[in-house]
């Protein structure tokens, strides 16, 4: 049974109430992960993990507060099968010989505020954008051995072109050495950063800004993480 | 379990079988006493203790590791709390809570180590259940003294008296009482001696290799002194009157007792009176207990007054069955404690109810509660079968009018608006709503209680997230009888609000603000020095990163 990963994006609206917006996702992602080691999950369902997470989170003595957007995935060796689950616009994305095989569908209420699991402060909950966990798109698809999957939050994605990612991944093509991945997952997380603050460079978000009828150029200067991992059968 | 095996012709059976050395964390949690945590939900819950440590050697109040509810004494200054009625059958080590943990294979055990992440110093007593005939009973492996020590973590290594059994599961006992916060235990690891084929496995569990361990001798029970039925032939011990005799015997534990009922016909006619058994504390004798003991009790004493069954006969459902048939009989009862069977709603002299952790239902509940006119103490912490609460607060207000104690902790479907309700129950002193209103907003329902409860001395409102100074303010303008404030995970309570309750609640002795944010240590520190006479509780994390584990 191999390990799932996940990311969770922290909505940075709550900076203003006085709330760190990195704690929420911390402890969704936190709590995954002990569900996993208690044993508390299954296999072939990772919305299911994330929504006993979600759910969990209230039980903690300390009031965790905040949202955030989710994506996890979990591979089952067994029927050789990618299991994931995705509340907004977190994401992963499968490469096998050069082609993206399978990719995570956006989800956005509308233009850049996407879906997400929160958890508001008393008497906030009218005002709040709060989706059920159940609302996370769940998907299953054959992978093989060599498989490169990409787990990263919108960060990589609104500022890295496809074609720039799709060259990256090729690279690590049934990659088996954990530095080598790491590399490439380093350069991965520096051209992003790099080009969100280009504010000349017309990224992906400003693609879609302008198909939204918002006139912006650049980059979109936002929280960066990225995991790979290749598939070894 | 009486005999000691470990006397100088003491052979550990390892010595001359061979046998695997094996460790291993725990496989599964069978039972247990205590919980913070809802039955579906992880953090805090006894199940953290399966597997490898989570957490040691970070130090403090973490949800990945197993806690316990009680702590020092506070909950026995309560108003509804039973004092001992037996002294005699007094627990030297003062056990408060049990829980019972499997391990995945059989072992002769040697070593046990407990990793205490939390105010450590709890574990009492280490019980062993064997599976090796004639006797498939529990076996006590370690016992001592609630400990004192510094806020570390560690790993607790006792010396267990070395037996030659197998066994897969055991039992830890826990004081908590001398501690000054919650306990907390990340993991158990049991190393021991596992057969090495099946054949010893079998030859273990039927009893087969026991004939190595010389039979402990039948020890003398009674002085010569007192009784010697040979030599005199008379006993000078039946000269006193019947009523002396039977005053003498009511200061006997149980295990005496029923000595002296084999003593002879005299004095097993004197020690099965029964006048000695209207009191009945069975919970020491937990692992004696079963149907037959408890149906002798039961045919004994139709004067039964006090009984407690506490601990006893939890792994069978016999026992609970027959508990039930007994309580159809019985209507007397005032005091029921973590019990609830459906044959209860006959029942109408109660006085205290506590159904901690039952599956009781709305229905059932109210049946008793407007039954039982008498009631003064209702403990339904962590029933979460409970769907309508606000609807049995109100049946408490109309027809239980002494209630002085409440207890809801960890329920979920209290409201604000039920909660109201309360400020017409001028009597009450004690009312923990802990967890029961944690995300939503509690508006002015405090502030009623506070007009209505004047008499409040205990008052629990951890996690109640949407509390703020303003919204608690009116009971500490009222309350002027609380001693015990538990403000646990309230983060929007400031330091201006806390230093109010220090200064202005003249009786207050315990306040809890663990996880209240904006509260500073240092200030903390200060008021701790400043008002040495209350306990500011305050948790703590001191995570050490390991990066081995």
């Amino acid at each position: 049974m191999q390990p799932p990963r996940g990311v969770a994006d922290g909505v940075g609206g709550w900076r203003a109430y006085g709330i760190d917006p990195g704690e929420f996702s911390f402890h969704l992602m936190r709590t995954c992960e002990r569900l996993v080691k208690l044993g508390r999950f299954t296999p072939t369902n990772p919305s299911d993990l994330l929504a006993k997470s979600y759910y969990e989170l209230l039980h903690h003595k300390k009031a965790v507060l905040g949202s955030s957007t989710a994506c996890v995935v979990l591979l089952n060796k067994e029927n050789c099968t990618l299991y994931t689950a995705n509340i907004g616009d977190s994401g992963f994305m499968v490469v096998r010989r050069g082609r993206v095989v399978r990719r995570s569908e956006e989800q956005q209420h509308y233009f850049n505020t996407p879906f997400q699991l929160s958890l508001p402060p008393p008497g906030y909950q009218q005002d709040v954008l709060s989706d059920r966990p159940d609302a996370a798109i769940a998907d299953n698809f054959p992978v093989e051995d060599g498989d490169v999957i990409l787990v990263a939050t919108d960060g990589v994605f609104d500022n890295l072109p496809h074609s720039l990612i799709v060259n990256e991944l090729v690279k690590v093509q049934g990659e088996r050495c954990a530095s080598r991945l790491q590399m490439v997952a380093n350069s991965l997380a520096w051209m992003a950063r790099n080009l969100s603050f280009d504010e000349t460079f017309i990224s992906p978000f400003a693609e879609s800004a302008f198909a939204n009828g918002i006139n912006t150029i650049g980059g979109k200067p936002d929280d960066i993480t990225v995991i790979l991992a290749t598939v070894a059968i | 379990m009486e005999s000691n095996e470990e006397g100088d012709d003491f052979v550990p059976i390892e010595k001359f079988l061979k046998m695997d050395h094996l460790e291993q964390y725990v496989y599964r949690v069978l039972d247990y006493t205590s919980r913070y945590n809802n039955s579906n939900s992880y953090y805090y819950a006894p199940i953290n203790l399966v597997g490898k440590y989570a957490k040691y050697p970070s130090y403090g109040d973490f949800p990945e590791a197993y806690f316990l509810r009680s702590y020092g004494n506070w909950w026995k200054k309560s108003e509804g709390y039973q004092l001992d009625y037996r002294p005699q059958d007094f627990d030297p080590s003062g056990a408060e809570d049990y829980i019972t943990l499997e391990f995945e294979s059989a072992v002769v055990p040697r070593d046990i180590f407990i990793y205490e992440i939390y105010n450590p110093g709890s574990v009492v007593r280490i019980w062993g259940k064997s599976l090796c005939a004639p006797k498939c009973s529990w076996v006590l492996l370690w016992e001592g003294p609630p400990q004192i020590y510094p806020h570390k973590s560690r790993i607790f290594h006792p010396q267990m008296r070395k037996v030659n059994c197998l066994l897969n599961t055991i039992r830890l006992e826990f004081n908590q009482s001398h501690l000054q916060y919650h306990c907390s235990i990340d993991a158990v690891l049991l190393a021991g001696y596992q057969p090495s084929t099946n054949l010893q496995y079998n030859m273990m569990v039927k009893g087969l290799v026991d004939s190595f361990q010389k039979k402990p001798e039948v020890r003398k029970i009674m002085s010569d002194h007192i009784f010697d039925a040979d030599s005199g032939g008379r006993d000078l011990f039946l000269n006193l009157p019947y009523e002396v005799i039977i005053h003498i015997f009511q200061y006997l534990d149980l295990k005496s007792l029923s000595r002296c009922a084999q003593v002879n016909k005299m004095w097993n006619e004197a020690s099965v009176d029964p006048v000695l058994y209207q009191n009945l504390s069975l919970k020491p004798y937990w692992y004696l207990v079963n149907c037959n003991t408890l149906e002798y009790f039961m045919n004994k004493s139709k004067t039964l007054k006090k009984l407690d069954l506490s601990w006893c006969g939890n792994d069978s459902i016999e026992f609970k069955e027959f508990v039930a048939v007994f309580l159809r009989k019985d209507l007397r009862l005032k005091y029921i404690n973590q019990w609830f069977q459906p044959s209860m709603s006959n029942l109408n002299k109660l006085v205290s109810l506590d159904l901690t952790s039952t599956d009781i239902q709305d229905n059932d509940l109210m049946t008793i509660l407007k039954a039982n006119k008498n009631l003064k103490h209702i403990i339904i912490d962590l029933c979460e079968n409970l769907v309508r609460l606000d609807q049995i607060v109100e049946v408490v207000e109309k027809y239980n009018k002494n209630l002085t104690t409440w207890s809801s902790w960890k329920t979920s479907s209290l409201t604000a608006e039920g909660a109201k309700h309360f400020a017409n129950c001028p009597h009450l002193k004690e009312l923990d709503l802990g967890w029961c209103l944690i995300n939503t907003d509690p508006g002015n329902c405090l502030e009623r209680i506070a007009s209505g409860c004047r008499q409040l001395k205990r008052l629990i409102l951890s996690e109640w997230r949407g509390l703020n100074d303003y919204l608690l303010m009116p009971v500490i303008m009222a309350c002027k009888e609380l001693t015990q404030l538990d403000l646990l995970g309230i983060k929007n309570i400031s330091s201006d609000l806390c230093e109010m309750a220090l200064l202005m609640l003249p009786k207050l002795r315990l306040l809890d603000i663990s996880f209240c944010e904006f509260v500073r240590q240092e200030e903390v520190e200060i008021w701790r020095q400043r008002y040495p006479h209350i306990t500011i509780q305050r948790s703590c994390q001191y995570v050490v990163n390991d990066y081995l584990n």
